[in-house]
């Protein structure tokens, strides 16, 4: 669900000139985390009279979200909480900058995928000492606390999971004939080769699913079992030439250029906007992170759309999914850890994960626990995309990776296949060097 | 005199036509922002903004930060056209009056200092704004703002106070006048088209930059408005009504400040024609 | 700029006294000249440029000497490189293609910008004054419109089946069905479309400086010419562009630079891509030092492509700088 433009991301690295990151994953030792797990949560009233600071991002949670976390805060410890949200364009940068000052924010949201930037360069607090007593018990998600944890040690909390379901209109797919979504993969494109053939305006497409969505494709290369990278002892490399990653490029090669239109192979979910494809019928499904973008270019379509999650050729499965969110980190250099470690405990906390995050944002919450006990209290549209969270991968936990969605190489690398620029061999064995280099960043 | 009006049926055809291709995109911009953000994205292209709507200007306009973030673009902005103007023209004097040692240097220096990839200095900037404990102040942003257009400031003027006879000066001076008289009563009416093209470029570099403002502010309160803009991109996708509609406002203060200016403009430079 | 070399005889009428020759007025002049005056005038300028870009430009200078990254940044601690991260640039496969074609698109662009930006200047010269005001208010639009409006607004106007220039250029019946065409899928295609953006926005700038240095030209030269017979183009370039050398050079200049340094479009529009088809200088350095994830990198590439740049521009420089020196 981080569809922030990688646009975003790069801009920021081009405006801090060269990149974000110096990663040297072989940071042993000197590793992250100066004050570590040394620190304790702060306990209740410990707080009072403190104010603490908290950068959001723009966009993920809501006011009244935001609220409910502080307030649990407050409660547990009577300081108060001075917010301050931030925009995507430049965040990395603005994060860097911020933490390399002497008295940065005390807790800050960063997307998953860009924790390892930070906790592999000795930015943030190591958390692993009080894990235990924020998770309660809970397994959290891999995807949001993968990222998080470099050699070991974790360095953010997570906050809250987004992810990517198929919404589908459920009144194109009623004139082909269809009343019940699919839940196989051969179901599906039996689905899809009705509707298929019931619209023949070659602007239309039955699965609009763009070249460079990697996102989405990315699901194909994890269902056939097959990874983006792989680490042995301390070094990474590209694992998309293996046999299973191959199979799964080569599935989802012959899906887009089925299904989606000859003119998204080259392009992305913004150029044109998926949504607005889907409100104008144009589109009679899409694999997205939730329906809100749709319902805001065409409101009416509220009753007609349904959402399942993207089934796997494995019966009985669902295809694994990039899993999106946030977590909470510490800044390092923050004077007020114990603090911060008890905000960060207010947010996980499973009463707070269940009335706020999923009550009233719908977000996917941060444990398969909290997953299985919230999903029935979901509005209908809302389920697939908590069910497929269940499945869950994260990418390399490295700073490298930050690399890889900047520069637009997972993207070009995607759209040369789709659009047969190159074979899906040769683009997979460009595509590991390239990973190979980037992700183990040594400068 | 057929020739001559043949000629100008031409010339304005021809500047009818420019104009007519430069508004395209703003026109476009204008057209989507008084659209239903429902139809942005239409089959046909839709020419006119019918049925006409505010709401995304509405939108606009609720989102936070609109009202501090163009208070602080106007202070900023503000400090940097009036700072940069009034150092550029006394720097531009300097150097196109006198010759001294270090002359040269400091006009090389200036071409050069252009010549560095703007992002870049980012860091850099950063950490030396840091030692001065200038983060997280407008007068901070002011000055380094300053910083990034008085090179081009200096040249420019240095162009136009080249351009005025030193005759005018030295007469001037034999008949009593102080240097200081004369910089205030003949150089600066004299090169005021310059000094308004400074101050547009000046005006636009500061009330369009996004990354130091974002870069060097630490409380949201001290956003500028291009930040403002920012908002509208979140991770959940894109108001483009919004963001649309927002630019529009963002781009008016520019227009109107130009406007205005180029009557001012076109008078100083019949005055300058005549030259005294 | 020649003007302050004419001799008093062709002075523009009115200067007051020009009783006492040139030569010993100046030669008062520079008599009584104390030798403050110049750097009290500049140091309010000076201090502002050592401060805010002095020392962070030797920052950076150094930085590209050491091994520094994020967690340098964060430690300030960062080990010492020598040269190591400039020899990585000159070893690359990509230097040379690179380079060419960040000179021609450069080349391009403000070649472009300067030849339209001339004809605006000469046309707003001559027009009525509403014609004018609506010239100035086209080119000043453009030039207002946030980079993250135009673009923004670029990639609608260009995009598969919604793009109105697509539409448009379809209605035309010249080039086939252009509604679902990918700009982005080409390199030149791709540059085409940067080309555009960036002409659109820069030639307000050039257009407005030469305006106003245009309508700085006295009047009277312009008839003296005119009664000697010239026609448009002689005068043009016997009186027009002698007055102004210095700005055009300026803004000629200016433009190489800034074009040659063009960032924010190019990425925005198409990453660089397909396949590095579309990236210049600066997109390349960008892209690479990621991959090497150092600002120590980064800083080496910026301070190469400034020096690169100033060694291209090395004898327009000296000319700037010699202009107007005869005093």
């Amino acid at each position: 669900m981080r569809t922030r433009r990688s646009a975003a991301l790069a801009v920021a690295s081009a405006l801090a000139l060269s990149s974000t990151a110096c990663g040297s994953s072989h940071s042993s030792g000197a590793s992250g985390g100066a004050a570590t797990s040394t620190s304790k949560i702060a306990g209740s009233g410990s707080g009072t009279g403190k104010t603490i600071t908290v950068w959001y991002m723009d966009g993920d949670l809501s006011d009244a979200v935001q609220k409910a976390i502080d307030d649990k805060f407050t409660a547990d410890t009577g300081a108060k909480v001075n917010i301050q949200v931030q925009e995507w364009d430049g965040v990395n940068t603005k994060i860097a900058t911020a933490l390399a000052q002497g008295n940065p924010p005390d807790v800050v949201e960063v997307g998953n995928t860009d924790v390892p930037l930070f906790a592999a360069n000795g930015a943030l607090t190591d958390i692993s000492g009080v894990q235990g007593q924020m998770s309660a018990g809970q397994t959290w998600l891999p995807g949001l606390v993968g990222p998080a944890t470099v050699d070991g040690h974790i360095y953010g909390a997570p906050l809250f999971a987004g992810n990517r379901a198929v919404i589908y209109n459920k009144k194109i797919w009623a004139d082909a004939g269809i009343t019940a979504p699919p839940t196989t993969f051969a179901g599906l494109t039996a689905d899809l080769d009705k509707i298929k053939a019931k619209n023949t305006d070659p602007e239309f497409s039955a699965f609009y699913f763009p070249g460079q969505w990697w996102y989405g494709a990315l699901q194909f290369v994890w269902d056939a079992g097959g990874q983006i990278a792989t680490k042995s002892g301390s070094t990474w490399s590209g694992a998309l030439e293996s046999p299973q990653a191959q199979a799964g490029l080569t599935a989802w090669k012959n899906f887009v250029t089925t299904y989606s239109t000859q003119a998204s192979l080259n392009t992305d979910n913004t150029k044109p906007d998926m949504n607005a494809l889907f409100a104008q019928g144009k589109t009679a499904t899409l694999l997205n992170t939730s329906i809100n973008g749709i319902l805001k270019a065409n409101p009416a379509m509220k009753d007609q759309i349904g959402t399942f999650p993207f089934p796997s050729p494995t019966d009985g499965k669902t295809q694994p999914v990039f899993i999106g969110g946030s977590d909470l980190v510490v800044p390092a250099k923050s004077g007020n850890q114990g603090l911060a470690l008890a905000y960060l405990k207010a947010a996980t906390d499973p009463g707070v994960q269940t009335s706020a995050i999923v009550g009233i944002d719908h977000w996917t919450p941060v444990s398969t626990q909290l997953i299985d006990q919230t999903v029935s209290s979901l509005p209908d549209t809302s389920q697939a995309f908590f069910a497929a969270a269940k499945n869950s991968v994260a990418t390399p936990a490295t700073p490298g990776w930050a690399t890889i969605e900047s520069d637009k190489s997972i993207k070009e690398f995607f759209a040369d296949i789709a659009t047969g620029r190159k074979s899906v061999a040769d683009a997979a064995k460009g595509f590991d060097a390239h990973l190979a280099q980037a992700l183990n960043a040594t400068s | 005199m057929k020739a001559v009006r043949v000629g100008r049926v031409g010339l304005n055809a021809g500047a009818a036509v420019f104009c007519l291709v430069w508004l395209f995109p703003v026109y476009w911009m204008v057209n989507s922002a008084f659209k239903p953000s429902g139809d942005l994205t239409t089959e046909t292209p839709r020419f006119l903004p019918f049925p006409l709507t505010l709401a995304s200007f509405g939108d606009a306009i609720e989102r936070p930060g609109f009202i501090s973030g163009l208070y602080n673009s106007l202070i900023v902005t503000g400090g940097v056209v009036l700072l940069s103007i009034g150092l550029a023209f006394l720097a531009a004097v300097a150097l196109a009056r006198f010759s001294f040692p270090g002359r040269r240097g400091f006009l090389i220096g200036m071409l050069v200092v252009q010549m560095i990839p703007g992002p870049a200095m980012l860091i850099p900037m950063f950490l030396s704004l840091k030692s001065l404990n200038l983060l997280n102040t407008l007068i901070g942003l002011t000055v380094t703002q300053v910083a990034g257009v008085l090179p081009l400031s200096i040249w420019i003027l240095r162009g136009f106070v080249q351009g005025i006879p030193v005759e005018l000066e030295e007469a001037a001076m034999v008949d009593g006048a102080t240097r200081g008289q004369v910089m205030r009563r003949i150089l600066l009416p004299l090169t005021l088209p310059g000094l308004i093209a400074t101050s547009v470029f000046a005006f636009i570099a500061a009330w369009n930059d996004y990354i130091y403002a974002y870069v060097t502010m630490k409380d949201q309160s001290k956003y500028t408005l291009p930040v403002w803009l920012a908002s509208f991109s979140t991770a959940q996708g894109n108001d483009y009504g919004g963001l649309i509609a927002g630019s529009v406002l963002f781009a008016v203060p520019v227009v109107v400040f130009f406007m205005v200016i180029q009557r001012r403009l076109v008078e100083g430079m019949t005055a300058g024609a005549v030259k005294g | 700029m020649s003007h302050t070399t004419l001799k008093p005889a062709a002075a523009p009428t009115g200067a007051a006294a020009s009783g006492e020759g040139p030569r010993s007025a100046s030669g008062a002049r520079r008599g009584r000249q104390p030798r403050a005056i110049p750097y009290t005038l500049l140091a309010p300028a000076a201090v502002v440029l050592a401060v805010v870009v002095g020392y962070p430009l030797v920052r950076l200078v150094l930085i590209s000497f050491h091994d520094y990254g994020l967690r340098s940044l964060f430690t300030g601690v960062s080990p010492w490189a020598g040269f190591a991260n400039y020899t990585a640039v000159f070893h690359s496969a990509d230097l040379v293609p690179m380079l060419v074609r960040t000179a021609l698109f450069c080349l391009a662009l403000a070649a472009a910008t300067l030849v339209i930006g001339m004809s605006c200047a000469l046309m707003m010269k001559s027009l009525g004054k509403r014609m004018r005001s609506l010239m100035v208010f086209s080119l000043i639009t453009a030039w207002a419109m946030p980079n993250i409006a135009a673009t923004l607004l670029w990639t609608w106007l260009f995009q598969p089946t919604y793009g109105v220039v697509n539409w448009l250029l379809t209605q035309t019946h010249l080039f086939g069905d252009l509604r679902q065409h990918d700009w982005t899928a080409s390199a030149v295609s791709g540059l085409f479309m940067v080309w555009l953006l960036v002409v659109w926005q820069s030639v307000p700038f050039v257009a407005v400086t030469l305006y106003a240095g245009v309508s700085q030209v006295p009047a009277e030269y312009y008839e003296a010419a005119e009664l000697d017979g010239a026609g448009y183009f002689r005068r043009f370039r016997v009186v027009t562009v002698p007055f102004l050398r210095p700005v055009l050079l300026l803004v000629a200049m200016m433009s190489v630079i800034w074009d040659f340094n063009v960032f924010n479009q190019i990425w925005l529009l198409t990453a660089g891509g397909p396949h590095g088809g579309t990236s210049t200088l600066v997109v390349w350095a960008f892209t690479k030092a990621f991959a090497s994830q150092s600002y120590g990198q980064g800083a080496a590439i910026a301070v190469l492509s400034t020096a690169l740049l100033t060694v291209m521009m090395w004898y327009y420089v000296r000319r700037m700088v010699h202009a107007g020196e005869g005093l």
